[in-house]
């Protein structure tokens, strides 16, 4: 429990990334940092660098070009780190399961920490969503 | 729809440079399989984007047909994407992605293809 | 010689939150060639379109895009009506513009604020989004959600605008009308953005016309074209005429999505103050017809197409959605050679691109 755990929990670096999403979940984990639901005040900070980053936002379902570009993120990402995903159609495919170019949920690809269903899911969720990651975080025995 | 003029696809070209001459816009170009053979529509449109012209050719499955990106680029993309999803031989495209504008190296090819009405009868699916 | 460098430009990356690559060349400083690589964003909606009922097609094509799924559901439901057609109440034309205007005032407001964060002003991208909260509050009260609204069914609208509703719409509205006031202002007067704006990214009027561009895109150029003209929903019915600048310049096309803004209030106020009285839906049974049409509506980006062809089941034969960005996308190849490197962001965002929406 040192001062990087610590401090990982207290202000966790978020890299949101979208695979083939609707937009609908994108447009959502924005205005998540924008005035009326503010994360930055958690500490939450939007990152644009995989190697920054703690928690990984992933929406939209992976499809078949996506999924080496996620496998490769989900790599960069420096350990311990956790994976979300961001709505319905990350978690399982949602509405386009029968789509021929979708393979599915963000888990076909890499492991997912905690799912937070909604289509298009709303910013509160997405907060909650986090924080379920960051309990455990902190419950982990690193 | 109103105004589908049918052509033969060796006519696109010129057909579709004289509407554009003319001030007209493309809009979009749409592909339907008709079991045997394929359905080119390409849509034009006109009088500050109200009026819609289409051009129409239907060629078989395996004849190439001619690209309108040597007249004008707003064709490009669609033009590729029938080349992917349909299979429609489009020939002299401007910019050729061969194949993965759309799709992944492990995509299926020609998704949008209907399965062969006679198959899917041999096989009870109808 | 100058040294040419290939740099990838996405599909992760902070600027553009969706996944698509640009191939960009530079040589030092400046760009001399781009390839759009896209297909990121591809599921193959059209061909789930076949698969799926008529009806259930509403939903798939909402998730088309999420910032402009009403529009993707009007589109879908006039395109399956036009198969019958059917004859849909007056009341629901209003209640469908109503809506459309709605989010086209959300999805305009987005835009500046992603706008105003491509050249650096973060804290004009939180005011905006910070407006937009309150348009999202209306939709979410009147039509049901905040982003993917689910309202439209083929037949008519499933929610009704009641007068406590409409009051508070008509006071948000006037509140948002007044705080994007003040900071339009900014962004349209501002010495800065000017000089980051005007100029950059010029686009002809014969350019857009041959590239086919659409929406503000178009109308920054100096073409006076949008579907609204066509008159479909209650277009008709309302004082409607396109907005054009004639620059062709970056800041041209802000500046036709700002006065949109604006317009589009004043639209639902008017269409709000002429809402008939009436029936919101009528029954639909059966499938559709085998027949084929267009519909075509205006999304906040521009024209949005939908192709539908009928072939008397309840699964449709064919589907085809072209979406405004998949238009204007070919706009790149001629606004980015020539640019700064610093002028990337700008100029891509200067046509607001929704890569969802072109990959389907
Ligand atoms: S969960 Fe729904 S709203 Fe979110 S990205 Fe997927 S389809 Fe869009």
């Amino acid at each position: 429990m040192g001062l990087i755990h610590n401090s990982r929990i207290k202000s966790p670096w978020i890299m949101h990334f979208d695979n083939s999403s609707c937009n609908g979940c994108d447009i959502e984990v924005l205005a998540c940092l924008t005035p009326l639901y503010d994360v930055e005040r958690f500490g939450i900070v939007n990152m644009g660098n995989p190697k920054h980053a703690d928690v990984l936002l992933i929406t939209g379902p992976v499809n078949r070009r996506t999924a080496r570009v996620l496998r490769n993120l989900y790599d960069q990402v420096p350990g311990p780190k956790m994976v979300i995903a961001v709505g319905t159609c990350a978690s399982t495919g949602g509405v386009f399961h029968n789509c021929y170019n979708v393979l599915g949920g963000v888990d076909k690809v890499v492991p997912v920490d905690v799912y937070i269903p909604g289509c298009s899911v709303r910013p509160e969720a997405i907060i909650d969503g986090v924080v379920l990651a960051l309990q455990k975080l902190a419950s982990a025995n690193l | 729809m109103e105004n589908i003029i049918q052509i033969t696809k060796n006519d696109i070209v010129n057909e579709g440079k004289k509407l554009l001459d003319a001030g007209a816009k493309f809009v979009t170009a749409v592909c339907n399989d008709l079991d045997e053979k394929l359905e080119v529509t390409y849509f034009f449109s006109a009088n500050r984007g109200v009026d819609l012209t289409c051009l129409r050719y239907t060629v078989g499955k395996d004849e190439e047909v001619p690209s309108l990106t040597g007249t004008t680029l707003s064709t490009l993309l669609i033009e590729n994407e029938m080349k992917e999803l349909f299979g429609l031989k489009v020939k002299d495209l401007a910019i050729d992605y061969g194949g993965h504008l759309m799709l992944a190296h492990d995509s299926p090819t020609t998704p949008m293809l209907k399965p062969k009405k006679a198959e899917a009868e041999s096989k009870g699916e109808i | 010689m100058a040294t040419r460098t290939t740099v990838p430009f996405g599909p992760q990356h902070p600027v553009l939150p969706e996944p698509v690559q640009l191939r960009i060349t530079y040589e030092d400083e400046k760009v001399v060639e781009v390839v759009p690589v896209i297909g990121y964003g591809q599921r193959g909606i059209e061909k789930a379109c076949e698969l799926n009922e008529y009806n259930k097609n509403i939903y798939l094509c909402e998730r088309v895009c999420g910032i402009c799924s009403y529009q993707h559901s009007e589109s879908v439901v006039l395109a399956t009506e036009q198969l019958w057609p059917l004859d849909i109440p007056p009341r629901t034309k209003f209640l469908r513009t109503i809506w459309a205007e709605m989010a086209r005032t959300h999805s305009h407001l987005l835009w500046l604020g992603l706008f105003a964060d491509a050249f650096g002003y973060e804290s004009m991208f939180l005011q905006f989004w910070r407006i937009r909260e309150k348009v999202l509050d209306i939709l979410e009260q009147t039509a049901g959600h905040r982003v993917i609204q689910s309202v439209n069914v083929v037949g008519g609208v499933r929610r009704d605008i009641d007068e406590a509703q409409k009051k508070t719409v008509i006071d948000t509205l006037n509140v948002v009308r007044r705080e994007s006031d003040d900071l339009v202002n900014v962004l349209i007067n501002d010495y800065t953005v000017k000089s980051r704006t005007v100029g950059v990214g010029v686009m002809t009027k014969a350019q857009a016309m041959a590239l086919g561009c659409v929406g503000p895109t178009l109308r920054g150029s100096g073409v006076s074209e949008d579907a609204r003209l066509t008159k479909y929903s209650a277009y008709g019915e309302l004082n409607y005429e396109p907005i054009v600048e004639t620059a062709g310049d970056c800041y041209a096309r802000m500046k036709v999505r700002a006065r949109e803004l604006f317009q589009a209030i004043d639209l639902q106020m008017e269409a709000l103050s002429k809402l008939p009285e009436g029936e919101i839906a009528i029954k639909v049974k059966g499938g559709p017809p085998a027949n084929e049409t267009v519909a075509r509506t205006e999304a906040p980006r521009g024209e949005l197409y939908y192709y539908a062809k009928g072939n008397g089941t309840r699964h449709l034969e064919r589907m085809k959605i072209r979406t405004p960005t998949f238009a204007n996308l070919p706009a790149v190849l001629i606004l980015l050679p020539g640019c700064q490197l610093a002028d990337v962001p700008v100029n891509i965002h200067s046509l607001d691109p929704c890569i969802s929406c072109t990959e389907r």
